[in-house]
């Protein structure tokens, strides 16, 4: 085919880079025409100048989802429990942490059995005005809000991830979620109207609930992000949308979000009267009085950035756009002394703070207790164990892996909760690495310097660094010769290898969902064995009976001596190596304040100021 | 050439239902349900889950469901990582500020990248050319992360910290269409970084073009007729040059809409890369199929582009 003149004109080569070079000054034109400066990366918009503008970092690509039930992220919590509430919350200047009313009038009254719960919500809460409501105004609380939320987690169209929290709890709340998914598959529409034994209405403002059994644990529950209150309203005008349009009573009403971009919050002009808190523990700061008599939020608006990518969100708080920041492991020798933990002149000149913030916290390498070589309870397997345990290296880790930030402990209670050993010390404990101990403690297993040992198979989620640091367990227990094999896989495949009992050794960690030792000691009770949360499928009759005693018991000092117990109980028969907590490294701008960063519950934006003149001056 | 564009539409056609099968087909060796069922399933939740996504159907059913919506271009299923939307609803989004980048920085980079092989090969084997060669060659070494990181640091960062508070030219990351000037502020950066890795490749490859042309008997004709060095050099040589310019720009084109993961990590741009490298890492096959769906249709007419645009440029090249 002969190409026609005209378009081999147009690709004559002046006119290419004619067209090439007008096309791209176009572009620059149109697109960069305005005055860059203006931009200049504030995210204020017109109208904003004078309003209190928080900006807040999250690192990583944000919530997918802010449906309660649907979240299950600490991101996704994050987000939601700034927005929508739980009926109790944590005391934002009280260590170790305590529950006070949210949206209840008082704490709940219990029952000398520790069944029956009676609560009173808070007259004059409202809900964020929105188009879900007539005329657009937001409705009052009331107390069967409460049970629809928490209905929702048993409504299986929502897929939803949560109904773990509330399993074998209320009374009839197990059957109700039989009943509604059978009805759900039989094509019939979850009645949420239908009874449920355990929860009763007694009226707008009060409801009862029955407990299975007298768990203390469920106050803790109810201050769980996915327990949140919503109206009804909202999801059925929303539907399927409602993942992203969240309605709640929280301090800020959801603007805007833009998924793995940014999630924008205003004030909620309906939030009820509520001030800055005055009690506050005598380990907390006196700063944190600054805001005393004020009413909350103390901000207006709430900027969060997603940062997928730690350079970024370094260089914007070095650059002054994000309030507060995590420090990255890579400039964290930059910013804070090592040795002492101090932050370096540098930046404390600049008046910006370092807060380390230990997690709840338990990384550990695992032992499958069902194991023919591994596991099991006699002495010679106790010992083989133990002998792993001593021979493991957890400084030469803690140094080479995470700037020896993170505590390391003995047992499975993380700092800073009861029974959480002194000084991080147990009386059974494995640490300091002692290859002697080691050896001697391998003999004693039947295995002198490892001989007719079996190659011991080490299961590993293949992400991060994970793979060099079981190359490191490896050089350890070469040591005492023993022989180590590592198995890396993805995530979900380590979780199936666990969960159908196969890994003899893994590398895993578990994060408190709440500040109670019971959380952790539940991962050790008999009953959940694998696929349970009792990954080393751990038996122990003496054990489990005392768990059972420990889930009525009321905080105290008889109820530490048990956990501690317990705690020492199952590091004799060693069925895990540990213990790591890691710690989050906040620097924070002098113009930040009252921000006591905490990783126990996240509804603590509410108490942030900004003194915009600092901010301004820096 | 419409009957030509035509037969060729008609032989890629197999090609593309291929790529479609053996896309769908990989992504299925994994499960993605045990990622999504959060903490302590109940032992219904998996069928459940299963049934949601449609992934109980059996595979051949869920490949006529897909191809029956790439044939009425609608990805209507909802994304598993970010529920709520649609997995086209992500797409059309992603494409505007993959293609603020991508688009820019082709055409600087060719443009730039074919005057600097003029040059070069002007002065072939001279302290010029070698020193050109020498920079593409280290530019080349040199791993793109590096360069976004060094970019960011001195080019965002340093730059605006030189500049003064509020007077930020280039943003260290975000994207954002409202702001006056934004084009400059948030793209122009990433654009500049990307144009100076690509231009280390493009270089070499533009200059070996216009050294093979350069030996060529019409240049030795053009010389001894009299022309200009100015002319035989662009006039003559670069229109004879546009054959492997053209196949590289055109081989270029479909990665246009695919972006760069690492660039728009960095800058925190809503892009395709970010979105396909998500959906990636998330297992939302309704996402990666769409973008699988819509990179292989464009790379197909772009292949039938590039060999119309051969012809177009070499009256030589017959379409048949």
């Amino acid at each position: 085919m002969k190409p026609k003149t005209p378009r081999r004109r147009v690709l004559r080569p002046s006119s290419v880079a004619a067209l090439a070079c007008g096309v791209a000054l176009l572009g620059l034109s149109a697109c960069g025409g305005g005055d860059a400066a203006s931009g200049g990366g504030e995210s204020s918009s017109a109208g904003t100048d004078k309003l209190k503008v928080l900006r807040l970092p999250m690192r990583t690509d944000g919530p997918k989802s802010l449906d309660p039930v649907r979240s299950s992220t600490q991101y996704e919590n994050r987000a939601v429990v700034q927005i929508a509430e739980t009926l109790l919350g944590y005391k934002y200047l009280v260590e170790p942490p305590e529950l006070e009313p949210l949206l209840l009038a008082k704490m709940p009254e219990i029952s000398d059995d520790g069944l029956t719960w009676n609560f009173e919500l808070q007259k004059g809460i409202r809900f964020h005005d929105d188009v879900c409501f007539p005329n657009g105004k937001g409705r009052e609380l009331i107390a069967s809000d409460v049970f629809y939320s928490w209905k929702r987690m048993a409504d299986p169209q929502y897929l939803g991830k949560s109904w773990w929290v509330v399993k074998d709890t209320i009374v009839g709340f197990d059957a109700y979620k039989a009943e509604q998914t059978e009805r759900v598959n039989a094509g019939k529409k979850f009645d949420y109207e239908a009874p449920v034994a355990g929860m009763k209405l007694l009226d707008d403002q009060r409801f009862q609930l029955v407990l299975t059994s007298p768990i203390q644990r469920w106050a803790w529950i109810m201050a769980m992000p996915q327990l949140v209150i919503i109206p009804r309203e909202a999801v059925e005008h929303y539907g399927s949308g409602f993942d992203r349009n969240l309605i709640g009573t929280g301090p800020f009403r959801l603007e805007k979000w833009e998924q793995g971009k940014s999630l924008t919050l205003v004030r909620n002009p309906n939030y009820r009267e509520v001030y800055y808190p005055e009690e506050r523990s005598s380990g907390v700061d006196a700063k944190f009085d600054a805001g005393r008599g004020k009413r909350l939020p103390l901000v207006d608006r709430v900027e969060i950035t997603m940062f997928p990518e730690d350079q970024p969100m370094w260089l914007q708080f070095e650059a002054g756009k994000i309030d507060y920041t995590q420090i990255p492991a890579e400039y964290f020798p930059e910013v804070v002394d090592k040795r002492s933990h101090k932050i370096r002149p540098a930046y404390r000149q600049r008046g910006i703070e370092y807060a380390p913030v230990p997690l709840l916290d338990f990384i550990f390498r695992g032992f499958n207790m069902d194991d023919p070589v591994i596991g099991g309870y006699t002495p010679e397997r106790r010992a083989l164990r133990q002998a792993l345990a001593c021979a493991m290296d957890w400084d030469e880790i803690n140094d080479t892996f995470y700037n020896g930030t993170p505590i390391l402990y003995d047992g499975m209670v993380p700092p800073g909760l009861d029974g959480h050993p002194k000084d991080h010390k147990g009386p059974v404990s494995y640490r300091p690495v002692n290859v002697e101990r080691a050896r001697g403690l391998l003999a004693k297993a039947g295995f002198p310097d490892g001989k007719g040992l079996p190659t011991i198979d080490l299961y590993i989620n293949r992400g991060g660094n994970s793979p060099e640091q079981a190359e490191m367990i490896q050089r350890h227990l070469a040591k005492i010769g023993v022989d180590l094999s590592v198995k890396q896989m993805d995530f979900s495949q380590l979780i199936a290898s666990i969960d159908n009992k196969k890994a003899q050794m893994f590398s895993f960690a578990w994060g408190s969902d709440y500040p109670d030792a019971e959380n952790n000691l539940a991962l050790f009770y008999g009953p959940n064995e694998s696929p349970g949360s009792n990954h080393y499928n751990y038996k122990n009759p003496q054990f489990d009976r005392m768990y059972e005693q420990l889930l009525s018991m009321v905080a105290g000092s008889e109820r530490t001596a048990h956990i501690e117990k317990m705690r020492d109980m199952v590091m004799e028969d060693c069925p895990f190596v540990g213990s790591q907590a890691r710690t989050r490294e906040y620097a924070i701008h002098p113009w930040l304040l009252n921000f006591k960063p905490n990783e126990n519950f996240y509804n603590w934006i509410k108490y942030l100021d900004v003194d915009a003149s600092k901010r301004t001056q820096s | 050439m419409w009957i030509y564009i035509l037969r060729r539409v008609l032989y890629n056609l197999p090609v593309f239902l291929g790529i479609i099968l053996f896309l769908m087909a990989a992504l299925r060796v994994k499960d993605p349900i045990p990622g999504m069922l959060g903490k302590f399933p109940e032992p219904e939740d998996y069928a459940r889950m299963e049934k949601a996504l449609g992934l109980d159907q059996p595979f051949l059913v869920q490949y006529a469901s897909f191809l029956a919506d790439i044939v009425t271009l609608d990805f209507d299923q909802e994304s598993y990582d970010k529920p709520g939307l649609q997995a086209g609803e992500i797409v059309k989004d992603a494409i505007p500020p993959t293609m603020a980048i991508t688009v820019p920085a082709l055409m600087l980079s060719t443009l730039i990248s074919v005057c600097v092989a003029l040059i070069s090969a002007f002065y072939r084997g001279r302290l010029p050319d070698r020193l050109l060669v020498f920079l593409a060659v280290i530019g080349m070494s040199v791993s793109f992360v590096v360069y976004i990181i060094i970019g960011q640091y001195f080019g965002a960062y340093r730059l605006n910290e030189l500049l003064g508070p509020g007077n930020g030219l280039f943003a260290i990351e975000g994207f954002d269409t409202s702001e006056p000037g934004w084009w400059v502020h948030y793209c122009l950066l990433p654009v500049l970084i990307s144009v100076i890795v690509s231009m280390g490749y493009d270089t070499r490859f533009y200059r070996a073009v216009m050294v093979e042309e350069s030996g060529k008997d019409y240049i030795v004709t053009a010389q001894a007729k009299g022309a200009s060095k100015k002319k035989i050099m662009f006039v003559h040589m670069l229109k004879n040059a546009m054959i492997p310019i053209i196949t590289r720009v055109m081989i270029t084109l479909p990665f246009l809409i695919t972006g760069s993961f690492l660039l728009e990590m960095y800058f925190n741009i809503p892009g395709m890369g970010n979105n396909l490298i998500r959906a990636i890492n998330a297992n939302d096959f309704p996402v990666i199929q769409a973008f699988g769906a819509i990179f292989a249709a464009f790379f197909i007419v772009t292949n039938i582009l590039t060999d119309v645009a051969y012809a177009l440029v070499d009256p030589r090249v017959r379409l048949s």
